[in-house]
């Protein structure tokens, strides 16, 4: 059974990715810093495929090559790796603090490039993998108050693009997906209104759900999507179309 | 001991040349790696599976870990790193 992990496991898109990688059958290996509820319901009552949570704090980069071997002496070779986890930090920037911008930059930038060096070393190793990075479109788009999100956002396009050329020759491939607004608590923040205006702007007329996403990614990760690299699949109901 | 790390070496790099279709030059400890006809995607693959046979990375470890000149300076460095 194939061993996926999928970074921030534990809530909102990486939940539901959980939810639809086990149902497809992948032994799923979920990230967060803390269990939720309705994770552990997930674990209790998988699909096909099992479910395991590990607790680790992906902003402790150096803890990183330690847990990932560890992980690997665990579970053995690694198929799959979802970087899902980030925050979702809005905020001018003139007024942003300086601190809160590094958290900003070190979790949804520094941590997904540093675990995926390790798990796709492991990869190598093993002679085949799928990465999948989760962007926005934000990265695209632009939208004020979200300058340094979109930034680490856009960083992940630039990384998945080089890395797919880099590692193809040993059959991995890398993608990106970039979902419009999903409601999740990252999303809650943003008032009726807006979801509103969000909705009646997109080509279909509504919003993305949580599955629509996790579908996406499960499509990266099976074997239908075995010759498609390097590029970044938008799930947004047509909000950018 | 060392010599277990010097045939997992050698034989990492046969295995790897012969799964990326690269022709191998003889190997020799004053061999130049850069002319051994692997890249350094082969090189990147040899040091990950080295990793997993040996139990280190000699090069994750240190700061600035220079990557070595000859087949020679490569087995040296597994085989300091070993002690
Ligand atoms: N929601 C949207 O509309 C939307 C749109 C486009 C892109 N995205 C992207 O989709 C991804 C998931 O977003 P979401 O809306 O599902 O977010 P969310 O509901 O806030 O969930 C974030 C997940 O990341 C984990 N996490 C946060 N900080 C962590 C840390 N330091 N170490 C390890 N795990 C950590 C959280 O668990 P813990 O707190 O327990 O650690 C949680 O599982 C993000 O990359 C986001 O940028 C979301």
């Amino acid at each position: 059974m194939h061993n996926v992990i999928v970074t921030g496991g534990s809530r909102g898109l990486g939940l539901g990715m959980v939810r639809v990688l086990s149902s497809a059958g992948y032994n799923v290996i979920a990230i967060a810093r803390q269990e939720s509820a309705e994770l552990a319901a997930v674990i209790q009552d998988s699909g096909r495929g099992p479910v395991h949570f590990r607790a680790f704090d992906l902003c402790d980069t150096p803890g990183i090559p330690g847990f990932v071997k560890a992980l690997r002496r665990e579970f053995g070779s690694f198929y799959g790796l979802v970087n899902n986890a980030g925050l979702g930090t809005g905020g001018l920037l003139a007024s942003m603090p300086d601190a809160q911008i590094e958290r900003l930059v070190r979790l949804n930038t520094v941590a997904p490039v540093i675990l995926t060096k390790y798990v796709v070393r492991s990869m190598m190793a093993d002679g085949g993998g799928r990465i999948v990075n989760v962007s926005s479109i934000v990265s695209f788009t632009g939208f004020s108050g979200l300058s340094v999100y979109s930034a680490t956002k856009s960083s992940l396009v630039g990384f998945t693009r080089s890395l797919a050329r880099e590692v193809g020759k040993v059959d991995i491939t890398v993608n990106a997906v970039a979902p419009g607004f999903v409601d999740t608590e990252m999303t809650e923040s943003l008032h009726s209104e807006q979801r509103a205006k969000i909705m009646r702007r997109s080509a279909l007329g509504r919003l993305v759900a949580v599955e629509d996403v996790a579908n996406a990614v499960e499509f990266l990760l099976s074997d239908k999507a075995k010759n498609i690299t390097g590029t970044v699949l938008t799930v947004d109901a047509g909000s950018t179309a | 001991m060392s010599v277990s790390v010097r045939s997992t070496i050698l034989s990492q790099f046969e295995q790897v040349a012969r799964e990326q279709n690269r022709k191998l030059a003889p190997l020799s400890d004053d061999l130049v790696l850069m002319d051994s006809g692997l890249d350094s995607l082969c090189f990147a693959i040899v040091v990950a599976r080295l990793e997993d046979a040996l139990g280190f990375d000699p090069f994750g470890a240190t700061e600035d870990a220079r990557f070595p000149v000859t087949l020679g300076d490569f087995i040296a460095f597994y085989e300091d790193a070993a002690k």
